[in-house]
């Protein structure tokens, strides 16, 4: 190339054309996403996080969760299982059919066609859409992270490394306010070998007053205080906390489509 | 002086140049065969810069065809959204009604027959007169709530009515209520309860 | 035309090399000071995984203000500012003009060096803006974003006013980088913390900041440096031209059309569009691994004595096996595999530290002592610098790859709890703490060379301006 110019104008056409596919373009795309509603139901999503939340989002970035912590569930693929609902006027021919039926991780087609002989049997059958993936597997999500989870967010903290585990929807696995709270302060005393620093600044260690106070945290002997002192969460725990139980993907959406499971006591213990 | 090779101690001064020789031919290739390569990628798994297709979706078309179709939970769900803005202003999300205004459909005989061909013409056709529900009188007059419903809709609701508040008859499915809807057509609202037991059930 | 106006026509290389002089040193300096608090930096928050305990009451101490810290300094506390130094000195060399107006480029560095502490006092105080390599707040980045701008303009000045017409290869990198920083810098600012964007479209940005600066940029100058001295070493010209040039081509466009990580909460041609990138990326690392190895191979006395040509040819290999990671870690299946683990960290380290701080490191201890006119206080410690940077930059890497890459395929079973991930990390931690301690070492002892010869230089003026007051004066001078 010739003179400083022309190299100038080639470095400014890439730069440009680089520009305009990843900042412009996703801008044009995504930038006035507005809420959406959830798949077979009149809700919309993403709800605005209430102002404890918000204000917990911002103690998360001031201290820097994001370099350990990841915010976005991955799928790895999809199926359909084909579930029985009523057994109609021969229960015996339909339990033999479906014992030598694979109605499990099927494709579409296959569904279709195992639904088609259950039905023709004289059974009622309803196809479920399921996300699959080691991430689903974990129980970290029940479908992958969309643009609409992050709606409302600022700043957004997806995150790059998961030395913890991803916390997408962690207000769903782990709802329990006072786990959380015993877990910032201490995180080895609730999870044996876990690499995650105390945030026990984010607490005051106090004299206990007349009675003990309604915060306290319940520690073991090797992480409590001082006889007669008590650890209450100062404001930014408990804002930092409020977010992280605001914490939800556990909604259908269309492009994240899945058959929410049917709520029962059976609910699954509490996951790591 | 840091360590150099000998050869160019003597020639530190000078700024280095550049040959000119041909760029030979096999990169261009190369590079036009990762072309290729990523193009084909980049054809199976962008979607086409459709924003509703995320990966491990291909294209908008698999993202359709493995979307969940309405299972009854989910349908219930939405039936009692629907029933709650069109029905429940009258007869109560509690399905009680009002008293001394709108018979409640809770326990309602008309509400847990065996069949629904009665019960689904109420609401497409409407109702006024006189009519008897749970050993009381009711006078006031229904317009047609369901006739704005899509079958599907209608369907829904009407079979969220029947299996609520204790009720515990059977679902009503789209089809038939196209059904009905198609008998109804053009109908003036039932007067009364004599006309409305004319109805077959 | 009369002896001096020759002379003022024709500057001696000595003259256009002492132009820079004050300029390099500021920027230098700071850049070794940076470089040795980085990496410091780097070394308490690896001791984390250690002894999380240790640093639980301390809010400044905590993980996740030191390691963005730490990258930030690395990062922008050296890279860039050798890199302008380099930059600008190159573009004197062969433009063979001195650089005019020399007290503005040494402003702009001060300028620079004072954004960087600003910047990482704001991220320990805990107003991080949350993003990585965009942590600085708005404070630290304005000035840097001035800084640059400064110290650009007055590169481009010198390019524009040169007396040496003639392009040589490494004018199209140093320049393309010199106008790439403000667009991304500005770009990514503004829309994510200034007047942040909805939602993900930050994420997004912010993915394509840390690309092009992070590979895109310190490619750019690294490679620009490296076809300047290697042939400057071997004596041989680059070889070639037109392979410089479909280098430079392919590497800017498919470099930049890149970053977004496979599977993000994202649109599907987004990660599609910068995997198709990434793959090409291969054709400009064969290019540039074709031409460094035409220009150095068969020249005589080649054994690697420690010194900046070795450093140098190092860094270039350290360029074609980071890149060729990139590829490799930019291919899905392999993506899934590694993507949130400790290979980022490692990727991170191979370029920065790798391929740009050590071509840095070879650049430095060629420039400094020609443009100062004082040899190295410590020549031997340049080797022993030397050895201990590429020992801890292997130990470190190897460690951090070898475990990402077992840490990935945990993650990616479901039947391994968490915790045993975790775990299993912990040797593959201990062994790049290592490596971190071996590389402090290395940094220390850059900057020790560099802070000698400042105090070298400093006393040397110093003892001008006293020769010079305390001279006895001319008789002409002296009033009757």
């Amino acid at each position: 190339m010739k003179n400083g110019f022309v190299i100038f104008l080639a470095a400014f056409a890439v730069l440009a054309s680089s520009w305009g596919a990843f900042v412009l373009a996703p801008q044009l795309q995504l930038g006035g996403a507005k809420q959406v509603s959830v798949l077979n139901s009149s809700d919309v999503y993403p709800l605005n996080r209430p102002g404890e939340a918000n204000q917990g989002l911002r103690i998360y970035r001031a201290n820097g969760c994001a370099a350990c912590h990841t915010e976005q569930v991955q799928q790895a693929g999809f199926a359909c299982d084909v579930v029985l609902t009523a057994a109609g006027k021969n229960p015996t021919v339909i339990s033999n059919l479906i014992s030598t039926l694979k109605l499990r991780g099927l494709n579409e087609r296959e569904a279709e066609a195992a639904a088609n002989k259950i039905t023709t049997a004289g059974g009622k059958v309803e196809t479920h859409i399921v996300a699959t993936g080691p991430d689903i597997s974990r129980g970290w999500g029940l479908r992958h992270s969309v643009a609409e989870d992050f709606l409302y967010d600022s700043p957004v903290q997806l995150g790059s490394i998961r030395v913890g585990p991803d916390l997408a929807d962690v207000g769903a696995r782990l709802p329990d306010m006072n786990w959380q709270l015993l877990h910032l302060y201490a995180p080895q005393n609730v999870v044996k070998d876990s690499a995650m620093p105390p945030f026990r600044y984010l607490f005051e260690t106090k004299k206990i007053g007349d009675a003990p106070s309604r915060d306290a945290l319940n520690l073991p002997k090797e992480f409590a205080p001082a006889a007669g002192y008590e650890v209450v969460p100062k404001a930014e725990a408990k804002q930092l906390v409020a977010y992280l139980l605001s914490l939800h993907t556990d909604v259908p959406l269309y492009d994240a489509p899945f058959t929410p499971p049917q709520v029962s006591t059976n609910a699954p213990a509490n996951k790591q | 002086m840091s360590d150099e090779p000998k050869s160019c101690s003597t020639r530190s001064n000078a700024e280095p140049t550049a040959a000119r020789s041909h760029l030979p031919m096999w990169i261009l290739v190369l590079m036009l065969a990762l072309l290729y390569l990523g193009g084909i990628y980049f054809d199976r798994h962008s979607g086409w810069f459709d924003k509703q297709v995320y990966s491990p979706y291909a294209n908008a078309a698999e993202l359709e065809s493995y979307q969940p179709k309405s299972g009854a939970a989910a349908l219930l769900a939405q039936s009692k959204k629907t029933y709650e803005f069109v029905c429940g202003v009258c007869h109560g999300t509690d399905g009680l009604g009002k008293p001394g205004q709108f018979p409640p459909l809770a326990g309602s005989e008309w509400v847990n027959a065996k069949d629904y061909k009665r019960l689904a013409q109420i609401p497409l056709e409407g109702l006024g007169g006189t009519v008897h529900v749970k050993g009381q009188e009711w006078n006031a007059s229904m317009a047609a709530m369901g006739a704005g419903l899509s079958d599907a809709d209608l369907a829904a609701v009407l079979t969220y009515v029947r299996s609520s508040w204790g009720n515990q008859a059977g679902a009503v499915a789209a089809d038939d209520v196209k059904l009905v809807r198609a008998t109804v057509a053009g109908k003036p609202a039932i007067n009364g309860e004599p006309q409305l037991k004319t109805i077959p059930e | 035309m009369s002896v001096n106006e020759i002379i003022q026509k024709n500057p001696t290389t000595q003259e256009i090399d002492a132009s820079c002089r004050v300029p390099l040193l500021v920027l230098f300096g700071g850049a070794a000071l940076w470089l040795g608090v980085g990496s410091v930096l780097a070394l308490v928050a690896s001791l984390t995984f250690h002894m999380p305990e240790k640093f639980g009451d301390c809010p400044w101490l905590t993980y996740g203000h030191v390691q963005p810290a730490a990258d930030d300094a690395l990062l922008y506390g050296f890279c860039i500012p050798a890199g302008l130094g380099v930059a600008l000195w190159i573009f004197t060399r062969i433009g063979q003009t001195p650089l005019r107006g020399a007290i503005v480029p040494v402003v702009a560095a001060h300028l620079w060096h004072l954004g960087v502490l600003v910047g990482l006092v704001g991220i320990f105080v805990g107003d991080s803006t949350g993003f990585a390599w965009l942590e600085f707040p708005r404070g630290g980045s304005s000035l840097l974003f001035f800084a640059y701008l400064l110290l650009g303009l007055w590169a481009l000045m010198n390019f524009a006013g040169r007396r040496e017409s003639r392009l040589f290869p490494s004018h199209w990198f140093l320049i393309a980088a010199l106008f790439w920083f403000p667009w991304i810098y500005s770009t990514a600012n503004i829309l994510i913390v200034g007047w942040p964007v909805r939602g993900v479209v930050q994420a997004i940005i912010a993915w394509w900041f840390g690309d092009n600066l992070v590979f895109v940029w310190t490619n750019l100058v690294g490679i620009g440096a490296a076809f300047y001295f290697l042939p400057k070493f071997t004596g041989r010209p680059l070889q070639t031209y037109y392979y410089a040039l479909f280098a430079f081509w392919t590497l800017i466009i498919f470099g930049s059309m890149r970053g977004i990580p496979a599977g993000a909460p994202v649109p599907a041609w987004l990660p599609a569009l910068s995997a198709l990138n990434s793959l090409l990326l291969v054709v400009p690392v064969i290019a540039i691994a074709v031409i460094g190895w035409k220009t150095v191979c068969g020249v005589a006395n080649q054994e690697c004595k420690g010194g900046s040509f070795c450093m140098i040819k190092f860094g270039f290999v350290s360029f074609v096996l980071s890149a060729l990671l990139l590829v490799a870690t930019a291919c899905p299946h392999f993506s899934r595999l590694t993507q949130f683990t400790w290979l980022g960290a490692a990727q991170t380290q191979l370029q920065l530290y790798g391929f740009f701080a050590i071509t840095m490191f070879g650049a430095i201890y060629y420039i400094l002592p020609r443009v100062v006119g004082i040899e190295f206080a410590f020549p031997k410690l340049i080797r022993v610098q030397h050895w201990f940077a590429m020992l801890g930059l292997v130990i470190f890497v190897v460690s951090l790859a070898v475990g990402g890459i077992e840490q990935g395929m945990k993650l990616n079973d479901p039947g391994v709890a968490f915790a045993d991930v975790t775990k299993n990390a912990l040797p593959f931690q201990r062994a790049s703490t290592m490596g971190l301690l071996l590389l402090v070492i290395a940094n220390l002892l850059f900057a020790l060379n560099i802070f000698a010869m400042i105090l070298a230089w400093k006393w040397s003026v110093a003892k001008s301006v006293f020769a010079a007051v305390t001279a006895p004066l001319e008789k002409s001078e002296v009033k009757a």
